[in-house]
């Protein structure tokens, strides 16, 4: 059972990974940035859990594939930024790749042709 | 990924770890300041946006926690705690790790030092030869000797047809004269092929190499060149030396070059102060014939005769293919001379300033390296023994704290980790103090050595070495996964419930037998080595003063060449006559006489009485001048001292009063006649010398002590000009005697070079040096051992306390007095020395009786140094033990008993 919760947890992981990346292909965003563009974008079905969205952001960060650095916003605060880097743009391709095979698995299994 | 970037890693974790933190804060805190700012544009009173936000957000506290796991994950940081957990028995454990860091630094340093020096001694080039890919040629016999050599004919041949080996060289050291108008000098020289300097890369800084055309031509004169010590030291470091015009042995030649100034030949020893090349050599010594001898011929003239070859060897070569080559060149020559020796083979190896020859250095020199490597493995397992003796101790005391941790979910190899982490600080530290403790060492062995061996030899062994660094650090790795194995393995299997239920902390898990008799093994070793150093040091202070019958310090010896002024033993034997009478008149000269060996009676002969078969007496001789005796301050107790040439036909002889009452019990010996040596050439005694130790050895060839000599006059030996010692009695001030006996010599013949000017009491101390050295070096490895022992007693005793420290609270509770314990852990611990003490004692009786034929003025159980070594023991390892004992004595009861 713990199993299973736990790879129910990887599956999500990914895919916020593959959102985070999605999103940064615009433009850099900081951390609430990136929530509130995710939650709009999917017209309000997505919320963010903001206790993995941080650990997420950092664990990109160490694998290189986003870089981060200070900035002030429009309302003159400090906020932490970040930015897709190369590794990163590859890694959404890669990402969207899987879930397309992933989504299209899925809807086989349930509509079988 | 993880091991990418690993700097940024060591800094984020240790530099940037709280600037990190407060980072992660100001990124959280922003995001709900947005997030208030939002609801409030949309309309919400502040404290609702503010309150919504929040809970929208959820636990801060929570993401913080979780966002920071993200940074540990990697197996760099982990790692990097690790360590950081390693460190911290720096702090909580000073005196184990001191310990721990003395016994494996000892021992790795003790061993790298020795090491370094062999493989310096092994395998490097002399110093100044600048070629790589050096080889060494040399022949070896049917009967597995290897003869170093060949004749210079053959060399030619090979050289000139060898395809794989490029320049080949040929050398051959001479003693010579080297004279100046300024005075003469003995040194050793070298013949060598002209190519010598081009084909091991040595430049020659001032002046030019030898030129082909000098060897061929035959009205070419000789030409030299030295080194940087003779042209600095002879010539006074003048630039017009070049083209000078000096004497060597005798013979007129020019000097045209002066070498670069770490070169001294190819060898270690002879370090050579002159070269000339081989032709223009033989040729004026007028025995240019032997250059074209096949064979080796002894009784031929030296130069050409016995030539050694290094080559370089073709960097698209190998060395098997050369040596291929060279036997078919080799064997083609065997078939075309029939001089040319038949049953010798030819060969190859790597050149090293010692490769090649018999000597026991290049023969036995792997042997040592293996039989070291064995020693080295030995005392490395008794140390790490050690080491874990004490990680093992402290991992009893800490065993309730590893099963609390991992009861709290620390995995098992978490746990393995951390102690393997903590081993490799031990490691870490011990290796960079055997380091220092290694570089210290070699310096402190080139030092001692310094007055024997020759300059190239200390300043081969005191280059650093990066193999040799390269051997501590594997040897300090492979300790510690040694040493962590132990305590490791038992955090491994141990099961966590005992431990945690507190009335179980006392539980002993048996102690330990084989770290008892290890500790046992290495106090027996540590006394069998003090008692020897004890017995050697006692031996060796006996030994030098003792009386020898004359006074040492009033004879001066001045080594001269006679080689320099004469060309026969006749005309040597006359020049040495002539100094004597020159130099009697020098004011503060008493008595001068001579000898052929120097003080030292090299020539060892049975003598044998005439007319008896079969008895015959072990005795010494040496070729004498007239007033030996008198040099000596002693009459003749019979007969008269040895003329220069009496003109009798047969040998007079004059003989020591012991040998003669060996000889002729009871009777006179004057006018005896008596057989020496295997050609039982036969002399008549004319005189008897009282016992002195003319040679200042107290030991006779035998080993026995005793004093039986022949002196025979120099007149009457059977040898080439050469290397003679004068004895000159003097009085008054060194250095006012010296100069003079210089300029006499000098005067009456310049070209003979004074060698050695030295007193006799010097040369005694100089002899007695090796002994000195080996008594100083086995005194250092005895205390080094005693180290050990004793560290590794304490490590034994204290694990010992602390597994016992519940029984003893019980035994405090019950009424025993502090006192009563103290002796229980004490005589525990005594218990291993004496049993130590008893083996050690043991051994030590044994090798002594071994060794008593080298111990001199004592017998191997000198009771003095048996009772030095018990109590010296007795009251160190005492000390180790009181430590943990008073320790011991301090338990508290109650505390100790709180925990059931």
């Amino acid at each position: 059972m713990a199993r299973a919760h736990r790879q129910r947890v990887e599956l999500l992981q990914g895919t916020l990974d593959l959102l985070i990346l999605r999103t940064l292909q615009w433009r850099p965003q900081h951390g609430h940035g990136i929530s509130v563009a995710i939650r709009s974008s999917s017209q309000d079905v997505l919320q963010i859990d903001h206790g993995s969205l941080y650990p997420a952001l950092h664990r990109l960060e160490r694998q290189g594939w986003v870089d981060a650095e200070w900035k002030t916003t429009e309302n003159k605060q400090r906020a932490k930024y970040y930015r897709l880097t190369a590794a990163g743009r590859r890694q959404v391709q890669t990402e969207r790749d899987r879930w397309t095979r992933l989504t299209e698995a899925i809807a086989r299994v349930l509509d079988p042709a | 990924m993880t091991w990418r970037r690993p700097w940024t890693l060591l800094r984020r974790r240790f530099l940037l770890r709280a600037q990190e933190d407060r980072d992660l804060d100001d990124e959280l805190a922003f995001h709900v300041a947005e997030e208030t700012r939002l609801r409030l544009e949309r309309g919400a009173s502040p404290e609702d946006a503010a309150r919504a936000a929040r809970l929208a957000f959820g636990s801060v506290t929570l993401a913080k926690e979780t966002t920071r796991g993200v940074w540990v994950s990697g197996a760099m940081e982990r790692l990097l705690q690790d360590l950081r957990f390693g460190f911290r028995i720096l702090t909580n454990a000073p005196l184990l790790l001191l310990s721990a860091v003395t016994l494996v630094a000892l021992v790795i340093g003790g061993n790298t030092t020795v090491y370094s020096i062999a493989h310096a001694i092994l395998s490097k080039p002399a110093p100044g030869v600048r070629a790589d890919n050096l080889t060494t040629v040399s022949w070896v016999r049917d009967d597995g000797f290897v003869e170093p050599e060949t004749t210079y004919a053959n060399y030619l041949d090979l050289a000139a047809q060898s395809r794989l080996l490029g320049p080949m060289l040929a050398q051959q050291y001479v003693r010579v004269a080297l004279g100046h108008e300024n005075g003469s000098y003995g040194i050793w020289a070298a013949a060598v092929s002209t190519n010598y300097f081009q084909a091991l890369e040595v430049p020659i800084p001032l002046g030019r190499r030898f030129t082909e055309d000098e060897n061929q031509n035959a009205t070419s004169g000789l030409v030299v060149v030295i080194s940087d010590r003779a042209w600095r030291e002879y010539f006074a470091s003048a630039t017009s030396v070049i083209g000078a015009a000096v004497i060597v042995n005798g013979m007129p030649a020019t000097i045209i070059g002066v070498a670069a100034p770490d070169f001294r030949g190819t060898q270690l020893a002879p370090s050579v102060d002159a070269w000339v090349p081989f032709m223009p050599f033989a040729r004026a010594a007028g025995n240019s014939q032997t250059l074209s001898s096949r064979g080796l011929e002894e009784d031929l003239p030296h130069v050409g005769n016995f030539v050694g070859v290094l080559a370089q060897l073709r960097s698209d070569a190998s060395l098997a293919q050369a040596r291929a080559e060279l036997t078919t060149l080799w064997e083609r020559l065997q078939a075309q001379y029939a001089l040319v020796p038949q049953n010798r083979s030819v060969t190859i190896v790597p050149y090293a300033a010692t490769a090649g020859g018999n000597g026991p250095l290049s023969t036995q020199g792997t042997t040592f390296l293996a039989i070291f490597s064995v020693i080295t493995v030995l005392t490395l397992v008794i140390v790490c023994a050690n080491v874990a003796n004490l990680l093992l101790g402290r991992a009893t005391v800490r065993q309730r704290e590893l099963a609390l941790r991992q009861s709290l979910g620390a995995s098992r190899t978490r746990v393995v980790r951390m102690l393997v982490a903590e081993g490799f600080v031990i490691a870490l530290c011990a290796c960079a103090a055997a380091y220092v403790f290694a570089r210290w060492m070699t310096g402190v062995v080139a030092t001692l050595v310094a007055p024997v061996v020759p300059p190239a030899v200390t300043q081969v062994i005191t280059v650093p070495d990066w193999t040799v660094a390269g051997y501590a650090l594997t040897l300090a790795l492979g300790s510690t996964a040694f040493f962590t194995l132990a305590p490791a393995a038992r955090a491994w299997k141990q099961p966590l419930l005992p431990w945690l239920k507190a009335g179980e902390q006392g539980v002993a898990q048996g102690r330990s037998r084989l770290s008892s008799s290890l500790v046992v093994l290495q106090l027996a070793l540590a006394v069998l080595l003090i008692t020897s150093a004890g017995l050697a040091s006692r031996s060796i202070t006996l030994f030098a003063g003792t009386d020898l019958g004359f006074d040492s310090r009033s004879i001066l010896l001045a080594t001269v060449n006679t080689g320099g002024g004469a060309v026969d033993q006749q005309t040597s034997a006359t020049l040495l006559e002539r100094l004597r009478v020159r130099l009697q008149a020098v004011p503060g000269i008493e008595d001068v006489s001579y000898s052929w060996s120097g003080p030292r009676m090299n020539v060892r002969a049975d003598a044998r009485r005439s007319g008896a078969v079969g008895e015959s007496v072990v005795a010494a001789t040496n070729y004498i001048g007239p007033d030996y005796l008198r040099v000596y301050g002693v009459m003749p107790l019979a007969g008269r001292e040895l003329e220069f040439e009496d003109g009798r036909a047969i040998t007079p002889a004059v003989v020591t009063q012991r040998l003669a009452q060996r000889l002729w019990p009871g009777q006179p010996a004057i006018g005896r006649r008596l057989f020496l040596g295997q050609r039982e050439s036969e002399v008549e005694v004319v005189g008897v010398a009282p016992d002195v130790y003319f040679d200042g050895n107290r030991l006779n060839p035998n080993g026995q002590s005793g004093n039986t000599y022949v002196l025979l006059p120099s007149s009457r030996g059977l040898r080439d000009p050469g290397e003679r010692t004068l004895y000159l009695r003097y009085q008054g001030r060194l250095d006012a005697v010296a100069p003079a006996i210089s300029r006499a010599i000098r005067n009456e013949d310049p070209r003979v070079p004074v060698v050695r000017l030295r007193t006799f009491g010097a040369e005694l101390e100089a002899n007695l040096w090796p002994v000195r050295a080996l008594t100083t070096l086995l005194t250092v490895f005895a205390l080094m051992s005693l180290i050990v022992a004793i560290i590794g007693q304490y490590a034994v005793v204290a694990f010992d306390m602390r597994r016992r420290s519940r029984e003893f609270g019980v035994r405090i509770a019950l009424g025993a007095s502090s006192r009563q314990i103290l002796t229980a852990v004490l005589r525990e611990g005594f218990r291993l020395t004496a049993l130590g003490l008893a083996i050690g004692f043991g051994l030590s009786v044994l090798t002594g009786t071994g060794l008593s034929r080298v111990l001199y003025g004592i017998t191997p159980t000198d009771p003095l140094t048996y009772g030095t070594v018990l109590l010296l023991l007795s009251l160190i390892s005492i000390a180790a033990c009181s430590v943990p004992a008073v320790r011991a004595s301090r338990v508290n009861p109650i505390s100790t008993l709180r925990q059931e």
